[in-house]
């Protein structure tokens, strides 16, 4: 009789160190995890420059982020998109969140904003120099060339 | 009082089954999400427009008050980057006095380091930015390569060289 009373009784393990364990894991991917990273088109194949930095901005600047394959086309988020008219959406965007903070763009005066070229080692300059100078047209001076600095698997 | 110590007694028990589940499943996500991405290093620059070189504006003294009006009085060094059929580097130009013939490798680079070392670093140097002139089927690859050489060079005043203009050769300036 003791025997069934036993095994009746529900089997209740201790799940705490567990869940403990799986929250220090959760903890250490999300302080690992970077969403701007979907910006970046991971197959383009950049440049190898021993001396490129790392971009430190301190969180200060805004940057705009354009991918561009070796045919010169502009992917944004993995869509290809025509760089005419989606730099002047953002130097338009860039500018109307300027005059909401205060603080206008006067005539002639360059945008705060970085523009980071990410392009394929292969792109013919010509190609490369039409988005730069899209760029410029839109106020936009500041520029970071991305590059890797040794190559992948090395 | 009895009835009180009863409740007290009574065990709280949580069912940590449906928080554990809840909690593998954002470990799961984090999981199937997570790509660590290699680590990119960049070349910061400033790009104003390209402006008139500066020997024109000592020619022309109208281009020369005009740009003075508009804040582009900087002294401008010529760098002329020649490319052949495959996009590669086939000739670098100071000046239209040749930094070197042949393929952007180490030795030559260092060629067109010491040229560009010599304009800038004596005394009183009137450069303040680089303009470089590219044929417009060289790759990007080795445009960073010229790029790297100009901004590590120091302007008079010490800075570290970050004023570069891209200009794009026309045919003529190809055949020269």
């Amino acid at each position: 009789m003791a025997r069934t009373s036993s095994d009746l009784s529900a089997a209740q393990p201790n799940l705490t160190p567990l869940l403990d364990m799986v929250f220090q894991l959760i903890t250490f991917f999300m302080l690992v995890i970077n969403f701007k990273d979907a910006a970046l088109d991971q197959s383009l194949e950049l440049p190898v420059l021993g001396s490129a930095r790392p971009l430190d901005t301190k969180g200060q600047e805004d940057l705009l982020i354009l991918n561009i394959d070796a045919k010169g086309v502009l992917h944004v988020y993995g869509t290809p998109r025509d760089p005419g008219p989606y730099i002047a959406d953002e130097a338009r965007q860039e500018e109307a969140r300027l005059k909401s903070k205060g603080t206008p763009l006067k005539p002639g005066e360059e945008l705060p904003t970085m523009v980071v070229i990410r392009a394929d080692k292969a792109t013919p300059f010509k190609l490369l120099n039409e988005v730069i100078k899209t760029c410029q047209n839109h106020n936009y001076r500041k520029f970071a060339l991305k590059a890797m600095n040794r190559r992948e698997g090395s | 009082m009895r009835r009180r110590l009863s409740r007290s007694k009574a065990e709280v028990e949580l069912n940590l089954a449906s928080m554990l589940d809840m909690a593998f499943q954002l470990l799961a996500f984090f999981i199937l999400t997570f790509r660590p991405s290699p680590i990119e290093g960049q070349l910061s620059l400033h790009l104003p427009p390209a402006v008139p070189a500066t020997n024109v504006q000592a020619e022309r003294p109208d281009v020369a008050e005009a740009a003075e009006a508009s804040g582009t009085t900087a002294k401008t060094l010529e760098v002329s980057v020649f490319a052949d059929a495959e996009g590669d580097v086939s000739s670098v130009q100071v000046e239209l006095r040749v930094a070197f013939q042949g393929p952007a490798d180490q030795a030559n680079l260092h060629k067109l380091d010491q040229k560009l070392h010599e304009a800038f670093a004596i005394e009183g140097s009137p450069f303040e930015q680089i303009v470089i002139r590219v044929a417009p089927d060289l790759r990007y690859e080795e445009l960073m390569k010229v790029i790297d050489v100009c901004t590590r060079q120091k302007t008079a005043d010490g800075q570290q060289l970050r004023k570069i203009s891209f200009v794009e050769m026309s045919g003529t300036d190809r055949a020269k």
